[in-house]
């Protein structure tokens, strides 16, 4: 489901199905690698969405968790930290964390959920003939992930 | 003193004043009101149903999954949608096209994905399972068989449109 007033009427009307929170990490930043951040955050933002769009009855997606490229790490892991304490309090059971910003892969360990961290790949100047290809592809792969995950924990 | 049916000069400006002024508040708002209800004038187009690319004899008795791109109009907002169908022929010969989306919450079904049940439409959300005819398998998560799309034939190929329920349902 997303996050819209229509579809969380059947959020709540049918809570005890939805166990899985889809979030997207999007940096923020204004400097020289401006673009190539823009396309780290899209790029992620775009895979979530199709991942949501099969797996419609389970998932969640909330609004992305967005941050600055300046902040320091511990900064950004309390603050993520704060959000996943949230969902587990909740009663999310399984949380997917998107990202194509390669610094949570290094910290990926630290994080209560599974990072699925995706190098960005330059959609903008693909054919779309080619671009659905690709990201079919990717979810094929990221849609796996997912599915062992709900198969060995439930 | 004025006669009975004769109108004084004034009556006469005034009438005349209100018609004009009548007329131009009609030109002004008359557009304004045919913008404002524009998408209840349009007719739906006659045809809305859409070419997903595929040719009758390519089709087999094995489900396959195709994509198409829909425009969807809401109200002034038209956008491309797109869509999937599982196309296969049934043991009479007939076509058909079932919707991937789950009954239960909405999720995309796949066709055999589930090792234990090769030939039943399988939703990896909660375990929902379809026979090949699109109904639901009791006692799993769905409780409505799977949706069938409107389907026309032209010159070889299959047109799709909008999604009925199952006849079975």
């Amino acid at each position: 489901m997303k996050w819209l007033s229509k579809e969380i009427d059947v959020f709540l009307s049918a809570k005890q199905y939805i166990d899985t929170i889809l979030l997207t990490l999007v940096p923020i930043s204004f400097h020289e690698n401006m673009k190539e951040t823009v396309s780290m955050g899209e790029f992620s933002s775009v895979l979530t969405a199709e991942i949501e769009r099969q797996l419609h009855g389970r998932t969640l997606v909330i609004p992305p968790f967005a941050y600055l490229k300046s902040e320091s790490q511990d900064e950004k892991l309390k603050k993520l930290g704060q959000w996943t304490g949230e969902l587990r309090k909740n009663g999310f059971r399984h949380i997917f964390m998107f990202t194509s910003d390669s610094q949570w892969k290094a910290i990926e360990e630290l994080l209560d959920g599974t990072l699925i961290w995706i190098p960005a790949i330059p959609l903008e100047h693909m054919d779309e003939k080619f671009r659905r290809e690709i990201l079919d592809e990717q979810t094929k792969q990221v849609l796996q992930i997912v599915t062992n995950q709900w198969q060995s924990g439930s | 003193m004025a006669k009975k049916n004769e109108i004084t000069r004034r009556q006469f400006l005034n009438y005349t004043l209100m018609g004009t002024g009548g007329f131009m508040a009609a030109g002004m708002l008359m557009p304004m009101v045919r913008f404002a209800i524009d998408p209840i004038l349009k007719t739906e187009a006659a045809s809305d149903m859409v070419d997903i690319d595929l040719r009758v004899e390519d089709i087999t008795t094995e489900p396959i999954m195709k994509k198409f791109k829909v425009n969807q109009v809401d109200g002034w907002h038209e956008s491309e949608v797109e869509q999937a169908a599982f196309v296969y022929k049934n043991d009479d010969g007939e076509i058909v096209a079932l919707s991937p989306v789950c009954k239960h919450l909405g999720c995309t079904v796949d066709w055999g994905t589930n090792p234990a049940y090769p030939d039943e439409f399988y939703c990896p959300c909660h375990a929902g399972r379809y026979y090949k005819d699109g109904v639901q398998v009791p006692g799993t998560a769905p409780l409505a068989p799977l949706d069938v799309y409107e389907m026309e034939i032209r010159d070889g190929k299959v047109f799709l449109g909008k999604t009925l329920p199952h006849p079975k349902a």
